[in-house]
């Protein structure tokens, strides 16, 4: 039995992720908390610097008084066929005039009109929902919030990484344990409710390589329940460049045309064109590809000239604009001209399952974020306007949770176990193997044939070789910090890709982001459903709980023209 | 990837290594030549420990007080679906 050696945090509510979904966690927590209450955030880097939203344009979907919220609502459960918790989407919606009133007041700007009016933007595939950007994007979102926290009392924690959730003597979650993730140092947080607000599980893609999104799996572990794990974020991507802001270049001309200079999206979304949303581009670029028709270009030389310095000088996001200056002209005439393109699966949406108080079904722990599964499919916008929402719930519900729960009393058995789990014998072979098992894991996961254009065979052939990889990754343990951080990350995306495989298999039919070739049909009668995943002595186990709709019933997908003007559509 | 730190104009505050992601910057103790002959100075100037693992955020080029970081825009061997 190793010996003990590190430090005791004792708290009320423990927030574990610092986007906006945990930010918003710990402001809820503290303010709707009786006065004294403990709040805890804590990130694996620094709070309010590097989480995944901090790397965003912080542009979310926000209504104002005079909005129609069941329109929005609607729309958003619409477009993610029906796989969304219909009462948590509309109080988010309903309660996000609220949040943006909270968030300014900690120091974040919005950008108002001469009339004094935020300026709002549509997005891809909604009609009625706006989008809001916080001035300073990301970074300056982040930042002021952390500031913000600070000041009314919240313990920020940085740079722990999360190794396991512990349970105690009870039958409850009773806080975490982790590893400062530079130090090494060995930390048992104690708190009466704990809250996940990660993000979800990639795979280390080009657009969101920070995310890894280990403590949706570490619920998963703790006897949470799963979900979504078939849906996917699948965003197209050029090779040369990363590029933030295709919603809005659709929006000002450009299109996606094929090898022949044919612009195939309005054949495929007749309905959306260009602006349809990125899992629909994705699965309608597989099929050009598949009919042989690559390369794929986005064309940005239908946006007028006078924009140009609009996309290349983004304020919003600061490391774009670095990357555009240093690129110089060269990125100018990709940017503006034909650019190669490809779907690329960026993140999973596997989440845990909550009720519509981001309560899970284990006692004691609260999910909000992306880690949340409360919809299959965010659109541009409702990641970080979900993420705000879901965050502020969890925390309100956690605080009201503290009374009805018993003092949390550590278990020194489990603390030595998770102490032991967490570091391993050390390898020198470690960072080589594990950037190996990470290529071959990328290779598997982004493959287009798997990821997003899906087929029986190939799924089950993708389990076979993800089965080798998890041998190899067996055989591995880490020399040092930086090395067990990323194994345990690797450890995560190989459970990620095995439920994501099973779950995919699962599904027999088409819907959101996950098509499968072998059947592509919406199919309501038998998969209105969610595909809940539990683990079951290290075995997955995957059932169907129907999804209710209390709110807007299920209609046949919609055909009649959008309001606002659609130019991909069009044409 | 992060390419260079200039070293000869880094005065040590750290901040690169604070807003790194993925544990790529650390500060480590190195000794100089002081303004007096004969001592020897120790101070803390950041190492670029895991470059391979830099995921090209520009976190620690955009808050460098003294402007001295350069980060190379190409991420390379990024993923692809074919």
């Amino acid at each position: 039995m190793p010996d003990l050696d590190g430090t005791l945090i004792d708290t009320d509510v423990l927030v574990i992720g610092a986007g906006a979904g945990g930010l918003l966690a710990a402001l809820g927590a503290k303010r709707r908390g009786k006065r004294g209450t403990r709040v805890s955030l804590l990130d694996s880097w620094t709070v309010g610097r590097t989480g995944h939203t901090a790397f965003t344009s912080a542009h979310f979907i926000a209504t104002m008084p005079g909005d129609d919220i069941d329109a929005v609502a609607r729309e958003i459960i619409e477009g993610n066929d029906w796989i969304a918790d219909q009462r948590l989407v509309r109080e988010v919606v309903a309660t996000s005039a609220e949040r943006v009133r909270d968030i300014e007041g900690l120091g974040v700007a919005f950008p108002r009109d001469a009339k004094g009016d935020y300026v709002r933007r549509p997005t891809r595939g909604l009609d009625s929902a706006r989008l809001i950007g916080a001035v300073g994007g990301g970074l300056e979102f982040c930042w002021r919030l952390r500031l913000g926290l600070e000041a009314e009392g919240v313990q920020i924690l940085d740079r722990i990484f999360v190794t396991g959730l512990m349970r105690g003597t009870g039958e409850r979650i009773i806080g975490a344990v982790g590893i400062h993730s530079r130090s090494g140092a060995f930390h048992v947080i104690k708190a009466r409710t704990t809250i996940i607000c990660t993000n979800s599980v990639s795979f280390r893609s080009g657009f969101a390589r920070d995310i890894t999104g280990t403590g949706t799996l570490l619920a998963y572990r703790a006897g949470a329940t799963l979900r979504n794990a078939e849906f996917s974020y699948t965003r197209p991507g050029a090779p040369k460049f990363y590029f933030e802001g295709i919603t809005f270049a659709a929006q000002e001309g450009a299109c996606f045309v094929n090898a022949h200079g044919e612009r195939f999206m309005p054949k495929y979304e007749p309905l959306w064109g260009d602006e349809a949303d990125v899992p629909r581009i994705a699965r309608a670029m597989v099929i050009e590809r598949q009919k042989g028709n690559h390369p794929l270009y986005l064309d940005m030389s239908g946006i007028p000239e006078s924009l140009h310095p609009f996309f290349l000088s983004s304020s919003k996001v600061k490391w774009m604009e670095y990357f555009y200056r240093k690129l110089g002209d060269e990125v100018k005439t990709n940017m503006f001209g034909k650019t190669p393109y490809y779907p690329l699966n960026q993140m999973t949406k596997m989440g845990v399952r909550t009720d519509e108080t981001c309560r899970s079904d284990v006692q004691g722990l609260l999910v909000g974020g992306l880690a949340q599964a409360g919809c299959a499919n965010h659109f541009a916008g409702f990641h970080i306007g979900l993420s705000i929402g879901n965050g502020w719930i969890a925390g309100c519900s956690a605080v009201e949770d503290l009374d009805r729960l018993p003092p949390p009393r550590l278990d020194p058995i489990e603390v030595r176990a998770l102490h032991g789990d967490t570091f391993r014998a050390h390898s020198d072979r470690a960072v080589e193997a594990s950037d190996h098992v990470l290529r071959e894991l990328q290779a598997l996961m982004f493959a287009y044939d798997i990821s997003i254009w899906k087929q029986e065979e190939r799924l089950r052939g993708a389990l076979k070789r993800l089965e080798t990889l998890k041998d190899e990754m067996a055989q591995v343990s880490a020399p040092h910090v930086h090395e067990l951080v990323r194994l345990k990350e690797t450890d995560a995306m190989l459970l990620a890709a095995e439920l994501i495989l099973h779950a995919s298999l699962y599904r027999t039919e088409s819907r959101v982001s996950h098509f499968r070739e072998d059947y592509d049909f919406r199919d309501d009668g038998n998969w209105l459903c969610w595909v809940d995943i539990n683990d079951v002595e290290g075995t997955p186990q995957l059932a169907k709980t129907p999804v209710p709709t209390p709110l807007y019933p299920v209609t046949a997908t919609r055909t009649e023209p959008v309001q606002r003007r659609i130019r991909g559509a069009t044409v | 990837m992060i390419e260079t730190i200039d070293l000869e104009r880094c005065t040590g505050c750290g901040i690169c290594d604070i807003v790194c992601p993925a544990d790529v910057i650390h500060m480590t103790e190195a000794t100089v030549h002081s303004e007096l002959p004969g001592l020897v100075e120790r101070r803390l100037l950041p190492v670029i420990k895991y470059r391979e693992h830099c995921i090209t955020c520009f976190n620690c080029e955009i808050y460098c007080p003294e402007k001295i970081v350069d980060v190379h825009p190409v991420v390379k061997n990024r993923p692809r679906p074919w």
